[in-house]
């Protein structure tokens, strides 16, 4: 702000600048960029009728706690307001969309160690070769 | 009336689950964490800016906070007097959406 006083003219641009490059600090993402509902089955929908439970394999929901990505569409949003009360949905960008297999590994608790080496080679598999 | 063959509810054929007349206080605090949830559905799908019908439907609800403790923990029944009963003799209450009072009740 003292740079700002002292020379007006160049500092305001450079304020500006620094405006539009340093990205705003504390959110993690603009929420402009969310292009995709992130859905999760909380609640069943056991004896709630064929339609919700259609609704739902519609989704692509087949138990719960999963979790599927949508985008962000009409006939999607009327899906997940039909079945307001047993999911819970947040909106997500792009690069947040994982498939089930990419989930599962995000999912994995790490094993604790890593293999940096071994001097059977990786697990023996010379030994084995002709 | 004492004693091992005395008549009760159980050994004459009835009802070992009694509901109660009225929420405890645990059960309308989680009734009125599930209607929050609702609405942050509610609310994201607003934020999604996708319009459809269903959507402005779902915002005419009245939000958890708006609503008057007598809609959250009864519902309208034409057959009590006082026109009231306890939401949780309504079935599925925990899954499904009511929120509203027919007009004039």
């Amino acid at each position: 702000m003292t740079a700002c006083l002292c020379r007006p003219a160049l500092s305001l641009r450079l304020t500006n600048l620094r405006l539009i490059s340093t990205p705003p600090s504390g959110v993690e993402h603009d929420p402009a960029d969310n292009t995709h509902y992130k859905i999760t089955l909380r609640r069943s929908a056991i004896s709630l009728g064929d339609q919700k439970k259609g609704t739902l394999a519609a989704l692509g929901l087949h138990r719960r706690n999963q979790t599927v990505f949508h985008l962000h569409t009409p006939d999607i949003a009327g899906k997940i307001i039909a079945l307001k009360e047993l999911l819970e949905v947040q909106n997500v960008p792009a690069r947040d969309v994982r498939t089930k297999r990419e989930q599962r590994v995000e999912r994995r608790a790490p094993k604790g160690y890593e293999i940096v080496g071994s001097r059977m080679g990786y697990g023996g598999f010379e030994l084995l070769s002709p | 009336m004492l004693g091992a063959f005395r008549a009760s509810h159980v050994n004459q054929g009835g009802l070992l689950w009694k509901t109660p007349w009225k929420l405890s206080t645990t059960r309308k605090a989680n009734a009125r964490a599930r209607l929050k949830k609702v609405d942050a559905v509610i609310e994201a799908v607003r934020a999604s800016g996708v319009q459809c019908g269903s959507l402005e439907r779902a915002l005419e609800l009245p939000k958890e906070h708006e609503m008057p403790a007598k809609d959250k923990y009864t519902v309208f029944t034409p057959h009590t007097v006082g026109y009231r009963k306890g939401i949780h003799k309504v079935p599925k209450w925990t899954r499904i959406t009511q929120r509203t009072n027919p007009k004039g009740f």
